[in-house]
């Protein structure tokens, strides 16, 4: 699919960003220090930005990653996780998970980025079964599929429906005829203009409803 | 029978609809913010019981008056349908607030715009929630629609017109026979007229 776009100006943290309310239960440079010893270059890249750590891990490792996390490092508390519609050619969606160490008093947040054409990342409902419903949403609304999920549904939208709406090209108005509206009346057909109304078409009342035909 | 004990002539129209407009129970269908305000409506403090319409039936068999209380997806249209569908003749509708109307602030793509796009409103309430009293005037308005209605819709609203009737005086049943009303038969005789 060619997408046509302007793309956002890249916005890069210059590095000397002081956050006046960051606590020291963001500063996990331990942390960092020890995911690049364990996993190496599965561990793409790094980010501070307001005294909060951000580490870019490759797909592939994300569970091997959150296991370690959570199993060695303590972070047993999977707070968020969601999807992100970045909008550029190279490494469109991205997933983030902030995960807390609540004993340890830590706060980290990871992000998988992935391609649009190879939109998939290994589910982490083995390890946080916190996880299920907000990759569901994450795959409901950016279409993001996650591998190993248990029950990969949509969450919001129709199971029918056909597109993934918060995909940056998707219309704010939507697709018309997508999403049908109930029939006008018990016996019709489905409505499938969403502005039935300003059409001129008006809901008829029960009593001058047709006949049944049962 | 005394013909001068005093008695009521009437249709059975003003008879039905005034039982009718003073017993709307309405079928809440509280779908956000504005659910809350139609409970104030409902409770002790706007106290819709004055106009009949306190008890509040969840069932659809029971009610006669849907109020759409807030935004509808279009998921929640087609159960909102079903539930219109299930309520028994004659009933009404309520399009509570903005989002109800037309779908307010939330225009996008998994709110439906307005629920008249499947439902025949009858009343649209303006307001991001209406106040309460906003809610009474509406319920006041459906019930002047209730008063204003005929049973026999041939003879005035539809079909081709007719000539009136003849004026005719109810038969009376008196001491002398079977004989027709005089025009004053209602009017207190004791009481001196001005």
């Amino acid at each position: 699919m060619a997408l046509k776009f302007h793309f956002t100006p890249a916005d890069t943290p210059r590095g000397d960003e002081t956050n006046p309310h960051a606590k020291a239960t963001t500063e996990v440079a331990d942390t960092v220090q020890a995911l690049r010893e364990a996993f190496g270059p599965a561990v793409q890249d790094h980010l501070t930005y307001a005294g909060e750590h951000t580490v870019y891990i490759a797909a592939e490792q994300i569970v091997a990653v959150c296991r370690y996390l959570k199993e060695d490092l303590g972070y047993s508390y999977l707070v968020d996780l969601g999807g992100v519609d970045r909008f550029v050619e190279d490494g469109r969606f991205e997933v983030y998970y902030n995960l807390v160490n609540v004993a340890g008093r830590q706060r980290i947040r990871l992000k998988v980025r992935v391609e649009e054409d190879a939109a998939t990342v290994p589910s982490v409902t083995g390890i946080f079964k916190a996880a299920d419903w907000n990759e569901r949403e994450c795959f409901d609304m950016l279409g993001i599929t996650f591998a190993g999920h248990p029950d990969l549904r949509r969450m919001y939208m129709p199971e029918d429906f056909a597109y993934y709406p918060q995909r940056k090209e998707f219309p704010l108005l939507g697709i018309p005829g997508s999403l049908p509206l109930p029939p006008q009346t018990p016996e019709g057909s489905l409505t499938m203009d969403p502005y039935a109304a300003a059409h001129g078409q008006k809901p008829v009342k029960s009593y001058e409803e047709p006949r049944s035909s049962k | 029978m005394d013909p001068n004990s005093g008695y009521l002539t009437t249709t059975v129209d003003a008879v039905v609809n005034w039982a009718r407009s003073n017993s709307l129970m309405p079928m809440p269908m509280g779908l956000a913010c504005c659910a809350i305000e139609m409970m104030a409506f409902a409770g002790p403090k706007y106290d819709v019981a004055r106009f009949g319409s306190e008890a509040m039936r969840f069932s659809p068999r029971q009610a006669d008056l849907m109020i759409v209380a807030g935004w509808c997806s279009y998921k929640m249209a087609h159960a909102i349908r079903r539930v219109w569908d299930q309520m028994a003749d004659p009933k009404w509708c309520i399009a509570m607030g903005a989002c109800a109307s037309s779908g307010g602030m939330h225009r996008c793509y998994g709110v439906v715009q307005g629920i008249d796009n499947f439902l025949p409103v009858d009343v649209y309430i303006p307001g991001c929630p209406p106040r309460p009293d906003a809610v009474i005037h509406a319920l006041m308005d459906i019930q002047e629609k209730i008063r204003n209605q005929y049973s026999i819709k041939q003879d005035y609203a539809f079909g081709p017109q007719r000539a009136s009737p003849k004026d005719t005086a109810p038969l009376m049943v008196t001491s002398s026979g079977i004989q027709q009303a005089e025009p004053d038969v209602l009017r207190d005789h004791s009481v001196e007229q001005p």
